[in-house]
């Protein structure tokens, strides 16, 4: 529904996109021009917000028409403008019948819309919930008794007009306030994401700020809520843009450097500032990238994985970790061959946990295969659940599984990963009561009854520790890496930055620098030439 | 009765000579007849001029219309042409066949790169220019231009008939009507009206209404395009006083000297036209806390300062420098106004006061104490056309075959208006034949990125060219803006000669040969090391290495690779061009 994970960010002035963008809305720039007073000055402005920027013309002449100047943005200027001025409408609650359904409408003709639809009546105040009979504009059959909203742009979601339909939630009455509604000229059903897109293009919401809502919107776990309402509320676009904001000023000064320090007396030492601030960007972004995957864990969740030798109850732990019978548990060995995944709520935390085939060796080639993806699904795991069988600790397989999984992860990851482990002995039932710790050579390890639920309280607090380590914990750290594509291009930033360190050629310094900031405004928006221009004649008395 | 054609340029070339009012166009007296041109251009400034010639290059009948035939080609600010950034523009606007490049290689009196300590992408070729020999210059150019007719006149209106339905508009220009109430008919016409739109002249709180200190504004036709609907918008700038030379106590001051050799601005020139001794220097003074204070005392009596009109914040007048960057030395470069000139223009002085606090606040500055003020400086705000309202080919939006160039669309410059001058004149005439516009992209050149950014996101203030604003800094460069333009100009619009063209030709097909023979030489490091003892080349390397990565060196140039290899690489060095430009594309 929302346009996740598309990379329509991008913001550089020189994409064919924006350019070929700017061409083609010449036409409506032209009627703007030509004919200024036809239609409201918003839905002038509707028509393309992407080559309008905030900017009056000053004139000293009484204006011939109305000027069609409004607040515009470069920001976003990747993105397919809107279509041109309509007024979208759409049910914005879940389908199915409920209690309330929302219908929302934005666009210019929004306000003409609830008047149609309330008449006679006049547009509720602002803001304010209002009760109203909705009737067909056609027909003036009543349709429903309902609360209204009216959300005068720009102070609304998506920056335009937009009203709120609160309605009951039949299918009918649905159905008939969206036919009443498509039948009011300009109107026209929303695409899917349209509102979110208007938003963004209006400037509303940051592109990472969409990136959260769709988060928001899909979370499913504690965690994976909170941290998409951080990154809605902007705490990653603010992040990303307090870097992107010293490598401006940086560029700034190098580019200052280049244009005006031959003939302009710039300070000494501008180029050692650049340098400086550009070696404490290095250190903040390295630092950040450390752990870069664990916002992605969190949005995605985290791979868990059970394995151990046959028989251990490893099934039996993953149905009591679900609360559901996900695998079939049978005290025969080999029962699980293949690998068996479930998402899980864990503490808050999203989880894909994987059941998998007993390791061991000998057996037959349905199994071995079951073994052989046990082992490559823990070769991609975050974090191991390696379960043993209390009662028989003395076992080949068991020593042989402590050999070759146990003690490996524990001794640090052997693939440069950060894997975890936490080690389960199982059926601690069969364990003599008040009995001592059976095994006290082991590494550190968990006492659990999958039978019993004995030390399941232990086990999900252990898990909740190991789990906020892989996620990150979205309430106390800094905001978050939630895609691949914020990884890619703080990594693409790191990078420049060491080639800006090794130029020589001040331009090709310069250039390096440019790289570094489109990529930081992949994430943020921005990164036009003006910003540049802007401080450097902040900071600079350059010019003649 | 001969035909207006025929006698125009006769008439122009005339009246620079006799200045006799009555004769100023042959055929006022005749039987009324309407002059019908291809391409009309109004003003004959930097815009104007490339505008005319580009148009007549293309094979259009043109005609120049301007105020005052005497004026064409004055350089009505600083007496010098390119830059960094606008040295670029001067580079592509010569690639296109372009006068100001060739002009100023007739007329300059100091010639020097800026920047060239930081990488040829960024070097700013710049020349201090003797204003009456270029006037002089452009002048001859123009009257000799062949199918270019020169005609003096306002325009005060535009006549417009019914747009053509496959284009967009609302109107379509087909000719003007001038001050004596005259037409002339014109397919195409490009408007280069500088600072003469509505412009007023401001002296402390004295205004008037001016397009340059003594030159009548147009109002009629500030209205005209205002009544058809366009957004007008106001912007100012700023001119410094001038000096009498001999007042000057140069001994004191810094003096800086021209580059020797001096590097000419036009691709077909080898040198320009005079010898580095010969050339004048430049000297540089600072302001001080006097100029300051006289300054912050007379804030009140200042009224262009005080207004909310946007000026240039890379040309700040000296009252916006001292207000937002108190407490500091400012430079003054006193520059040479020409060879035989007793002016020097104190640049960096832009200056709106009273001309009594003028002259006051000149003498507190070293070395110009005893200094004699010739003309004082002042302040011109005048309408500007939201450029958003252009296509990239410069013609508008409402009204077809109708083309802007210059300061009209908010920039400011010589060399910005020039280059928007030669694509206006470009397209003014391509759009006569039926042709599809030549358009520069932002990857192709600095005219693109300059074009680009006027029509696409206007501009709140003159609109100066930096090489920060071109994404594709590194392959935009001064150097090889032929091969990015001179091909495109030659084939897309008939605006570039044949000389002009085999000339790039040979110097691209010289480029790549070079190339591949400097990839073709191989030694092994040792040897190179031998060779060229002054290069950092590492000996441990088990590979030959060729000569095109030797040349990668910081140190190596040319020169000293084909002293080491003569054949075949000596040829190479015979052109100074070649041989540098053979480095820089190696680079």
């Amino acid at each position: 529904m929302l346009p996740v994970e598309h990379p329509f960010a991008a913001p550089q002035r020189a994409s064919p996109l924006p350019l070929s963008l700017a061409s083609a809305s010449r036409s409506e720039d032209l009627q703007w021009v030509g004919e200024p007073t036809s239609g409201s000055t918003s839905a002038l402005r509707d028509l393309n917000p992407v080559i309008f920027r905030p900017q009056t013309l000053q004139s000293v002449h009484p204006p011939a028409a109305e000027l069609p100047l409004g607040p515009y943005t470069r920001q976003g200027s990747g993105a397919p403008a809107p279509s041109s001025g309509a007024t979208v409408f759409a049910l914005s609650s879940g389908q199915g019948r409920c209690g309330i359904a929302v219908i929302r409408t934005s666009g210019p003709a929004s306000g003409q819309a609830l008047r149609s639809l309330t008449a006679p009546r006049d547009l509720p105040p602002a803001r304010k919930a209002c009760l109203r009979l909705l009737s067909d504009p056609r027909s003036g059959e009543p349709l429903d008794r309902a609360l209204v909203l009216w959300f005068p742009g720009p102070q609304s979601f998506t920056g335009e007009d937009c009203a709120e339909f609160h309605v009951h939630g039949g299918p009918a009455v649905v159905s008939g306030v969206l036919q009443a509604l498509g039948s009011v000229p300009g109107l026209r059903p929303a695409e899917a994401g349209e509102f979110t897109r208007r938003a963004f293009a209006h400037g509303k919401l940051s592109l990472t700020e969409v990136e959260g809502l769709a988060d928001l919107i899909h979370a499913e776990t504690e965690a994976q809520r909170r941290q998409a309402l951080r990154q809605l509320d902007g705490e990653l676009n603010h992040l990303c843009r307090g870097w992107a904001e010293t490598l401006t000023k940086a560029l700034a000064h190098v580019e200052a450097y280049i244009d005006f320090g031959e003939d302009d007396n710039l300070e000494e030492g501008v180029l050692d500032q650049a340098d400086s601030e550009v070696r404490e960007l290095e250190v903040a972004l390295g630092a950040h990238l450390r752990d870069a995957r664990r916002g992605q864990r969190l949005r995605s969740g985290a791979h868990a994985v059970v394995v151990g030798p046959p028989n251990a109850g490893k099934s039996s732990l993953v149905n009591l970790l679900s609360r559901k019978p996900v695998s079939i548990v049978s005290p025969e060995p080999g029962t699980t061959r293949d690998v068996l995944e479930t998402p899980v709520d864990l503490a808050g935390f999203p989880v894909l946990l994987s059941d998998t085939a007993g390791l061991r060796e000998g057996v037959g080639p349905v199994e071995q295969e079951g073994v052989r993806r046990a082992q490559k699904r823990l070769e991609q795991a975050d974090l191991i659940l390696a379960v043993l069988d209390a009662s028989d600790l003395a076992s080949p397989s068991s020593c042989n599984f402590l050999d070759t999984v146990v003690i490996p992860a524990g001794a640090g990851s052997p693939n440069g990963s950060n894997q975890r482990l936490l080690l389960v002995l199982n059926k601690s039932d069969l364990l003599p009561a008040g009995g001592p710790d059976p095994s006290p050579d082991l590494p550190p390890h968990l006492l659990l009854s999958c039978l019993t639920g004995d030390g399941l309280d232990g086990l999900l607090e252990a898990l909740r520790k190991e789990l906020a380590a892989l996620c990150g914990d979205p309430s106390t750290d800094p905001p978050l890496l939630t895609r691949a594509r914020h990884q890619h291009h703080l990594q693409g930033c790191l990078d420049a930055l060491g080639h800006y360190k090794q130029a020589k050629d001040l331009a090709l310094a310069a250039e390096a620098l440019r790289v570094a900031r489109g990529h930081l405004t992949r994430i943020t928006g921005g990164g036009g030439a003006e910003e540049i221009l802007d401080i450097i004649f902040r900071d600079f008395c350059v010019g003649k | 009765m001969f035909s207006f054609r025929g006698c125009g340029r006769w008439v122009a070339a005339s009246l620079t000579k006799q200045h006799h009012p009555s004769s100023r166009f042959s055929g006022d007296s005749a039987a009324p007849w309407t002059p019908h041109f291809d391409v009309v251009v109004i003003g004959g400034g930097h815009a104007g001029t490339e505008a005319a010639a580009a148009a007549a290059r293309c094979g259009s009948r043109t005609l120049l219309l301007t105020h005052r035939v005497d004026t064409i080609g004055q350089m009505s600010c600083n007496p010098s042409f390119g830059g960094i950034g606008k040295g670029h523009l001067m580079r592509e606007v010569d690639a296109l066949d372009g006068l100001c490049s060739r002009i100023c290689d007739q007329s300059g009196v100091h010639y020097k790169v800026l920047n060239r300590r930081k990488g040829p992408a960024v070097w700013g070729l710049r020349a201090q220019i003797d204003r009456k020999l270029y006037k002089q210059n452009m002048q001859k150019e123009i009257l000799n231009t062949p199918l270019l007719t020169v005609r003096e006149g306002a325009v005060e209106d535009l006549i417009l008939t019914e747009p053509e339905p496959e284009h967009t508009g609302k109107y379509r220009v087909s000719g003007v009507v001038l001050g004596d109430g005259s037409t002339v008919y014109a397919e195409s016409v490009v408007l280069t009206t500088g600072t003469f739109l509505r412009g007023m002249i401001v002296i402390g709180l004295e205004m008037h209404p001016a397009g340059r200190l003594g030159d009548q504004p147009s109002i009629g036709l500030a209205q005209t395009l205002e009544k058809l609907g366009f957004v007008v918008g106001r912007l100012k700038t700023g001119t410094p006083p001038r000096i009498a030379k001999e007042s000057i106590n140069f001994s004191i001051l810094n003096k800086q000297t021209p580059d020797n050799p001096s590097i000419p601005f036009s691709f077909i020139n080898e040198t320009v036209w005079i010898k580095p001794e010969d050339q004048l220097p430049c000297y540089l003074t600072h302001t001080n806390p006097q100029v300051d204070e006289i300054v912050l005392e007379n804030l009140h009596l200042n009224c262009h300062v005080k207004e909310s009109t946007r000026g240039p914040r890379y040309c700040p007048s000296i009252e916006s420098k001292v207000l937002r960057f108190p407490n500091r030395l400012h430079q003054v470069w006193l520059e040479p106004e020409g060879m035989d000139s007793d002016l020097i223009y104190p640049q960096g002085l832009s200056v709106t006061l009273p001309a009594d606090l003028q002259e006051k606040m000149i003498t507190c500055i070293r070395g110009l104490e005893k200094a004699k003020m010739i003309q004082p400086g002042y302040g011109v705000q005048y309408d500007y056309l939201d450029p958003r309202q252009i296509t990239p080919s410069l013609e508008t939006h409402l009204v077809q075959r109708l083309f802007f160039a210059g300061q009209i669309n908010g920039t400011t410059g010589y060399e910005e208006a020039a280059a928007q001058g030669v694509i206006a004149g470009i397209n003014a005439s391509l759009r006569v034949r039926h042709k599809p516009p030549f358009v520069i992209s932002r990857t192709e050149g600095y005219i693109g990125v300059l074009i680009d950014d006027l029509t696409t996101l206007g501009t709140s203030e003159p609109y100066r060219m930096f090489t920060s604003r071109a994404e594709f800094r590194l392959s935009l460069r001064p150097d090889n803006a032929d091969s990015r333009l001179t091909f495109r100009g030659y084939k897309e619009a008939g605006c570039v000669s044949q000389q002009r063209y085999e000339r790039a030709t040979w110097m691209k097909s010289s480029l790549e040969e070079g190339i591949s023979v400097l990839k073709s030489i191989e030694f092994p490091s040792s040897k190179w090391k031998n060779l060229i003892p002054e290069a950092s080349i590492s000996i441990g390397r088990s590979l030959p290495l060729r000569a095109l990565d030797v040349l990668k060196y910081e140190e190596v140039d040319t020169e000293l690779l084909a002293k080491a290899v003569p054949e075949p690489l000596k040829k190479y060095t015979k052109c100074r061009e070649l041989a540098e430009r053979l480095k820089i594309e190696d680079f």
